[in-house]
C-alpha cells in the first residue's frame, strides 16, 4: 500500500500534466462535437430531403465504424492530403465521433417538442427559423441536458484511445508506467482513478446546471 | 374580411374538406359546429395555413393567398389563432407570452409591448400573473393568455380551434366570457366549439358542417329552433 501510495505521489506532477492534455482534448473536441451535433440535427429537421440524407450518411458512418479505426484513419490515412498533428488529429476525430451522437440526441429532443409549439408560434407570424430559435430550440436544449451528460462524459474516457496516436494523456502515461515498472495494476489503477475524479468533477457540474435551469425554467 | 370558395382538403386518401364555400364579414362572429370528423378544424385550420389547402381559393380582403407565393407568416401575422390546448411557451413566463411575438415579429419596442401585454392581461383578467410561469395556471387560466398572447398582434381576425373542449367544466365560463367580450368590441371571429349556449348567445351566424361539406348554415335563432338539415336536426338532438 505503501509504495501503490509512493507512486501516486511520484507520478502526480506528470499526471497532472496528462490530466490537463485530457481535459484539452475533450474540452475542445465537445464542444466542436456541439457545434457539429446542433447543426446536423437542424438539417434533419429542416425537412429538405437533401439534408436528411447527408445526416443519415453521417450519422450511419460514424456510429457504424468504431472510434479506434476513425481516430487512425484521420491521424494516418488522411495525410496523403493533410497533414494533422496528433493533438488535432486525436481532437478532431472525437468531435465528428461526438458529433453523432450529439446530433442524435439533439434531433430527439427537437422532435419532442410538442408540435403544437412550432404550430403556436407560426400562427403569431413567426417564420420557421425564428420558431426554431425562440422556442423550439430552448425547449429542446433542456431536454438534451441529462442525456448530454452522459454524451460528455462518455467522451472524456473515449479520449484515452487517442494514446495510440503518441498524444500523452492519462492512458498513455500510465501505459508508459505500466511498461517501465512493470507495475500494471498499480499505474491501471491509477489511471482509473484520474478518470474517476474528472467524471465526478463533471457530474457534480452537470447536476448544478441542472439544478439551476429547474429553478429558472 | 375571409372568402374561401371551392375548398378541398385530403389526409393522404380521406377527402376531409369537399368544396367549402365561405364568407366572414368583417366584424361578424361565425360559429362552425357540427360532429367529430366533420372537417371544422381543418377548415379552420386553412384559414391560417396550418394546413394546406389542395383546391380551391382562401381570399383576404379581396387579396388571394397563394402559399407558394406569399409568404404565410405576414398572412398569419393579421389572423390571431386560440388552440385547444393553449400552446403557451413553457418556458416564458406569462408576460414573455404574450410580448413574444410583437416584440420579435413586429419589432414593437419592448417597453412599449410590454404596456400593451399589461393592458391585454388585465382585459382577460390576469393582470395580477405576468411574471409567473405557464405550468402555474389552471387550464382557464392558461386559455385567456393564450387570447391575450394572440390579440398582442392586433390581428384583424381571431380563430378559436374548440377553445373550452380541453377545459375542467367549471372552467368553461370564464373563458366564454372573455371571447363574448371580444365579439362585443366588434372582432372578427371564427369559432369552432361545441359550446352551443355560447353559439347562440353570441354568433351571428352558425355553420354546420357535415361530412366535408357545409350542410347548413343561418342565423343561430332559426338554426338553433328550426334546423333544416337532417343531419343538423340529428345532430342538435343528441347535443342540446
Amino acid at each position: 500500500m505503501t509504495s501503490f501510495l509512493n507512486d501516486l505521489i511520484s507520478t502526480f506532477p506528470a499526471f497532472i500534466r496528462a490530466a490537463w492534455m485530457t481535459l484539452q482534448i475533450t474540452g475542445i473536441s465537445l464542444a466542436l462535437a456541439l457545434v457539429i451535433g446542433l447543426v446536423f440535427a437542424l438539417m434533419k429537421v429542416s425537412g429538405i430531403k437533401a439534408l436528411s440524407v447527408i445526416y443519415s450518411g453521417y450519422v450511419g458512418i460514424i456510429r457504424g465504424t468504431p472510434l479506434i479505426v476513425q481516430i487512425m484513419w484521420l491521424y494516418f490515412g488522411i495525410t496523403q492530403i493533410v497533414v494533422l498533428s496528433a493533438f488535432w488529429a486525436g481532437t478532431i476525430a472525437l468531435a465528428i465521433h461526438s458529433g453523432a451522437y450529439i446530433a442524435e440526441i439533439f434531433r430527439g429532443c427537437i422532435q419532442s417538442v410538442d408540435r403544437g409549439q412550432m404550430e403556436a408560434a407560426e400562427s403569431l407570424g413567426m417564420k420557421r427559423g425564428l420558431a426554431m430559435r425562440r422556442i423550439i430550440l430552448p425547449q429542446a436544449f433542456k431536454r438534451a441536458i441529462p442525456p448530454m451528460g452522459n454524451q460528455f462524459i462518455i467522451g472524456l474516457k473515449d479520449s484515452s484511445l487517442v494514446a495510440f496516436i503518441g498524444i500523452t494523456e492519462i492512458f498513455s502515461l500510465s501505459m508508459d508506467n505500466a511498461a517501465v515498472t512493470f507495475k500494471q495494476l498499480e499505474f491501471y489503477t491509477i489511471a482509473g482513478l484520474y478518470y474517476l475524479a474528472m467524471v465526478a468533477l463533471f457530474t457534480y457540474l452537470l447536476s448544478r446546471l441542472e439544478d439551476r435551469l429547474d429553478t429558472a425554467k | 374580411m375571409i372568402s374561401v370558395s371551392n375548398l378541398h382538403k385530403y389526409f393522404g386518401k380521406l377527402h376531409v374538406l369537399k368544396g367549402v364555400d365561405l364568407e366572414v364579414k368583417a366584424r361578424e362572429v361565425v360559429v362552425m359546429i357540427g360532429a367529430s370528423g366533420s372537417g371544422k378544424s381543418t377548415l379552420l385550420r386553412c384559414l391560417n395555413f396550418l394546413e394546406m389547402k389542395d383546391e380551391g381559393t382562401i381570399t383576404f380582403d379581396g387579396r388571394e393567398i397563394d402559399p407558394t407565393t406569399t409568404p404565410l407568416n405576414t398572412v398569419r401575422e393579421n389572423v390571431g389563432m386560440v388552440f385547444q390546448h393553449f400552446n403557451l411557451f413553457p418556458h416564458m413566463t406569462v408576460l414573455e407570452n404574450v410580448i413574444e411575438a410583437p416584440v420579435h415579429v413586429k419589432r414593437t419596442p419592448k417597453a412599449q409591448a410590454i404596456e400593451q401585454a399589461k393592458r391585454l392581461l388585465d382585459k382577460v383578467g390576469l393582470a395580477d400573473k405576468g411574471d409567473v410561469y405557464p405550468e402555474k395556471l389552471s387550464g382557464g387560466q392558461k386559455q385567456r393568455v393564450a387570447i391575450a398572447r394572440a390579440l398582442a398582434m392586433e390581428p384583424s381576425v381571431m380563430l378559436f380551434d374548440e377553445p373550452t373542449s380541453a377545459l375542467d367544466p367549471e372552467l368553461v365560463g370564464e373563458v366564454l366570457e372573455v371571447m363574448k367580450g371580444l365579439a362585443a368590441d366588434g372582432m372578427t371571429m371564427v369559432v369552432v366549439t361545441h359550446e352551443m349556449g355560447f353559439a347562440r348567445e353570441v354568433a351571428d351566424r352558425v355553420v354546420f358542417l357535415d361530412d366535408g361539406t357545409i350542410a347548413e348554415q343561418g342565423d343561430p335563432e332559426t338554426f338553433f329552433s328550426n334546423p333544416q338539415h337532417p343531419k343538423a336536426k340529428q345532430f342538435l338532438s343528441r347535443v342540446l
